[in-house]
């Protein structure tokens, strides 16, 4: 009996030939394989950047004669950087509001020490800066730029906010 | 005849198909459709402050690759940036039009700029006014969080 309806089992089965589905499998593999790209390690700068603020009274008033008034500004509220560049596109000297300038080129301890004064200006109560412009040689590599930007971009103002409004103006 | 059949070895090919199943399966999470957006030869800037871009809205970002001559490339094709994100900006107009939304204060979508370290400023900031004026505000800008070992 048991012998019988072992036999009757083995005649009903159906057995697959995987052989197909593996080919279709293993192309499927192979097209993926070949199309896999790993995703860079990559971030990004989040930034708000306005059109550049007019510098002068007369330019102001030229802009706002074009139609875009609802955009200009008094440039009171603006710290305003200088960048100039050196024979290989770095940084050769970074000008703060005229005055304190830093020599490049940029490294960690002068990043540091442009963080600093940039810091200490705007960490007073009241003070009328509520974003930076950056006054850049057309020839500075962006490399060099984004290590500025960096920096002006972690400033924070007095009541803890950080300054995230940045425009870029050629020199 | 039928000695030979009984005698043939036939291997059991489903461990093996379920194991280039998985394979599949892990490939296919790990699949980047973005990847086609982004220039993978250009050099970007390192810097270890940049994080990955938080997105508010359900409409992409538009990412364009700066290399260090200047060109301009979206998916791969050097285009005109003028042209492209007048034709962005257009479309972009007319899709929040038709949604009832306002866009105040620039366009709500973002810009990536994917600019190659060796490229001069006024290259880059050519492509940031051409979106500015056509009503881009936020932009995003791409750079390594580490220098990759090439």
């Amino acid at each position: 009996m048991r012998r019988r309806r072992r036999h009757k089992r083995d005649q009903g089965s159906v057995e697959m030939n995987l052989a197909a589905m593996l080919d279709m499998a293993f192309q499927l593999l192979t097209f993926f394989i070949l199309t896999f790209r790993p995703a860079p390690i990559e971030g990004q700068l989040a930034l708000h950047l306005p059109p550049p603020v007019p510098t002068t009274r007369v330019e102001a008033t030229m802009v706002d004669q074009k139609g875009e008034g609802g955009e200009s500004q008094l440039d009171l509220e603006v710290l305003h950087l200088q960048v100039t560049a050196g024979a290989v596109g770095d940084v050769k000297q970074l000008t703060l509001e005229n005055s304190a300038t830093i020599n490049g080129p940029m490294d960690s301890s002068t990043l540091q020490l442009l963080e600093r004064k940039l810091q200490s200006i705007f960490s007073i109560q009241g003070i009328p800066f509520d974003r930076v412009q950056i006054a850049v040689d057309r020839e500075l590599h962006y490399g060099e730029l984004m290590k500025i930007v960096d920096v002006c971009s972690r400033l924070k103002s007095a009541n803890g906010e950080l300054i995230g409004k940045i425009s870029f103006t050629e020199l | 005849m039928s000695e030979m059949n009984s005698d043939r070895a036939e291997p059991n090919l489903t461990p093996l198909l379920d194991m280039v199943f998985q394979l599949i399966t892990f490939f296919m999470l790990v699949i980047n459709f973005k990847g086609a957006s982004l220039d993978l030869s250009l050099k970007l800037p390192v810097l270890g402050s940049a994080r990955p871009l938080e997105r508010t809205g359900k409409l992409e970002p538009i990412v364009l690759n700066i290399d260090s001559e200047g060109r301009v490339k979206a998916f791969g094709e050097t285009i005109d940036i003028e042209q492209h994100m007048e034709r962005e900006a257009r479309l972009l107009k007319a899709h929040l039009s038709l949604s009832g939304e306002e866009a105040r204060g620039g366009l709500p979508v973002a810009v990536v700029i994917r600019g190659d370290r060796l490229a001069t400023f006024h290259l880059v900031n050519h492509v940031i006014t051409v979106c500015q004026n056509h009503g881009y505000r936020n932009f995003a800008l791409s750079a390594m969080t580490r220098e990759e070992a090439r």
